[in-house]
């Protein structure tokens, strides 16, 4: 491929270090790209300050869960029971601050509780028993429902305490352009810093850094994609405000989220497991892998997501109602399918999670404008979800993953 | 003879009623290659499951180095210095081939975090010992052939500098010249000093390599040999059988041993 090759013992694939992810994720960003473009063309007001304001303000919550989602398919697992317990939690946080007059602080905490109790009970049932996680979060997402009504008696909570609401975004829940572009700009400087760190590791531990350019286009990808976006959010105006919004607190909460799930699986052992046991179960038990507890943790990280996916859901509601997060658990897991992730386990991407998140919301967004309805929508949104994992099996196929 | 490295002595295991072990002993000393034979079924692979901590014995007892030990995960078989080589391989096909030499093992930095080019560095000292055309170490291993999958699984045993290695079925996949890579290995571990349990149903791989020979029949250990005193015939009477050679003294004294 590469003219001039002096080490020919190393094929380009080699020397570029690309793995199929990398590929697939490079493919999936193209894919929203050219979407974008062809909404805008089509409706002429797709790629507006406010247009993207929303739509990553939308995307949050389901991208929240989606990032814990992933890892629960990769270990081989499925939790359709998220958005009921997301309906329970925020219910009850909501219930706690307008029933009950607690501060939100102290009303979140327990509905942290309530999450990991559940978590801690579901994933003992899987993890403990080997019951299968199926059918137990299907046996979830009944019940929390309920209990998600029984909370305040299907009555809806208002919540109004202000601090509280900027985490959901709105008016005042954005942080400013000036920090917006401050923070875009220390993004981009970690990422370099990032890749000269790793490329100057790599050689001084007597490894080959991937080619300059590949490094150099990636980095510079996410920089500018980091920096537009803060202008962007900047950019976009409400009513009268005299200074732009900048990035909505829920996005930066969804950033830290990604930045952290995709941290626990890159350097510690808990995320390597994961992987592992999604991989081959059998083996990760022979080689003594602590599955069952890998599991329970699984499931316990999956709760605190969804306590903080319910904290921004009710924040942009400004209200509880026991119906917050129905079908969310749809959402969740088509976002992480259509950004990679293999039922099958083993496989998929934290990264992956975020652009099939707003693969999805690109989608409903831009039928919106375009004045398709409601069914329509659906109709459309599920059959990318089966295109998705169309191109995911013949992706697969291709690049040898796959043998069938 | 030097006291042995491990000895299994009356050791059960049963399944819900079934039992797939039924009273086993055999030991294994510094330096030798023990085989471990028996028809599909004889409770081999469960009595070396019991010994790399896969499942723990329902009766029997392990002495490691002599002293009394209770292995009942695969982390304290490791922590003596078992480590095994499953007929499976019990590689994570998805990760790659550094990943799964330390699974279950990674090393850390001092902050607790994977170490992943440290354990790049160690993982291609091994693999450049047991195989120096071995290179694309960093795809996933599903994509290795398979004497390059059995080099990842040997890795383990030859990084983490066993002191006994189990291996069942070794070169079952193998094509001649990988086989060939095995049997060195046999030998250059041998010589170090370690003790190697070989499970094999390859007569010819039986005797080329191992010192003594233990058969399994119906969960039971039913007799111990040196290789050079036994044919291949008498060593198919008794895995067929059950008849023991005759005019041929069994080596293995463990209830003598055990005293």
């Amino acid at each position: 491929m590469l003219a001039g090759s002096e080490a020919p013992a190393l094929s380009w694939r080699d020397r570029l270090q690309l793995d199929p992810l990398d590929i697939r994720l490079a493919i999936m960003a193209g894919v929203l790209l050219v979407m974008a473009l062809a909404f805008h063309t089509v409706t002429g007001q797709f790629i507006t300050p406010e247009n993207l304001y929303n739509i990553a303000q939308q995307t949050a919550v389901v991208g929240i869960v989606a990032a814990a989602m992933a890892l629960v398919i990769v270990a081989r697992q499925i939790d359709l029971s998220v958005g009921s317990a997301l309906g329970l939690v925020g219910v009850l946080i909501a219930f706690l601050m307008y029933s009950k007059g607690w501060h939100w602080v102290p009303a979140s905490a327990a509905g942290l509780a309530v999450a990991l109790a559940v978590g801690l009970y579901q994933g003992w049932l899987v993890a403990g028993l080997g019951v299968a996680s199926f059918v137990v979060t299907l046996g979830g997402l009944m019940s929390l429902r309920g209990a998600a009504f029984l909370v305040a008696s299907g009555k809806t909570q208002p919540v109004m305490d202000p601090l509280f609401l900027m985490l959901g975004g709105g008016l005042d829940g954005a942080i400013g352009p000036l920090p917006s572009g401050l923070l875009a700009a220390a993004f981009s400087a970690w990422m370099v810093l990032r890749a000269v760190q790793r490329r100057r590791s790599q050689r001084a531990h007597g490894l080959l850094p991937r080619a300059l350019w590949v490094d150099v286009l990636v980095t510079g990808l996410f920089c500018a994609t980091a920096l537009a976006f803060a202008a962007a959010m900047s950019a976009y105006r409400i009513g009268d405000k005299p200074a732009g919004q900048g990035i909505p607190v829920p996005v930066l909460i969804w950033a830290v989220v990604v930045a952290v799930v995709a941290f626990i699986v890159k350097h510690t052992r808990f995320g390597r497991y994961i992987y592992a046991i999604g991989g081959n179960p059998e083996a990760a038990l022979l080689v003594g892998i602590p599955v069952r507890r890998v599991l329970l943790q699984l499931f316990m990280l999956l709760a605190v997501l969804v306590t903080v996916a319910a904290i921004v859901a009710v924040s942009r509601l400004n209200a509880g109602t026991n119906s917050l997060g129905m079908n969310q658990e749809l959402y969740v897991i088509a976002a992480a399918v259509i950004g990679g992730v293999a039922l099958s386990g083993g496989s998929g991407t934290v990264i992956g999670t975020v652009l099939g998140a707003l693969v999805i919301q690109f989608l409903e967004s831009g039928l919106l404008l375009l004045d398709v309805d409601i069914g329509w929508r659906m109709v459309i949104v599920g059959q990318v979800l089966i295109a998705a994992v169309v191109f995911d099996v013949l992706f697969r196929r291709a690049t040898g993953e796959r043998v069938a | 003879m030097s006291s042995a490295l491990v000895t299994m002595r009356r050791v059960r295991k049963s399944f819900g009623g079934v039992h797939a072990v039924d009273d086993a002993s055999l030991a294994v000393h510094p330096g030798e290659v023990l085989a471990l034979l028996g028809h599909n079924g004889a409770g081999k692979s469960t009595l070396m499951k019991v010994l790399s901590g896969a499942f723990m014995h329902d009766e029997g007892e392990i002495l490691v180095g002599g002293k009394s030990a209770v292995i009942r995960t695969p982390t304290d078989a490791q922590a003596l210095g078992i480590e095994t080589i499953h007929q499976t391989l019990a590689l994570a096909d998805n990760l790659d081939a550094v990943a799964n030499l330390f699974l279950g093992r990674e090393l850390l930095t001092r902050y607790g975090m994977l170490d992943d080019f440290a354990m790049e560095s160690a993982a291609r000292a091994v693999f450049r010992r047991l195989n120096p055309n071995f290179r694309n170490i960093r795809v996933p291993v599903r994509s290795l052939s398979g004497g390059q999958r059995q080099v990842v699984a040997i890795s383990r045993a030859v990084h983490f500098n066993a002191r006994v290695l189990v291996m069942d079925e070794p070169c079952a996949a193998l094509g001649p010249q990988e086989t060939q890579m095995v049997h060195d290995l046999v030998r250059t571990l041998k010589a170090q000093g370690v003790g190697i349990i070989l499970i094999s149903h390859d007569m010819p791989d039986v005797f080329a390599l191992s010192d003594r020979l233990c058969v399994m029949k119906n969960g039971r250990t039913i007799g111990t040999y040196r290789t050079a005193d036994v044919d291949e015939e008498a060593v198919l009477g008794m895995i067929i059988a059950a008849r023991l050679p005759s005019g041929v003294q069994p080596c293995e004294r463990l209830s003598a041993e055990a005293g």
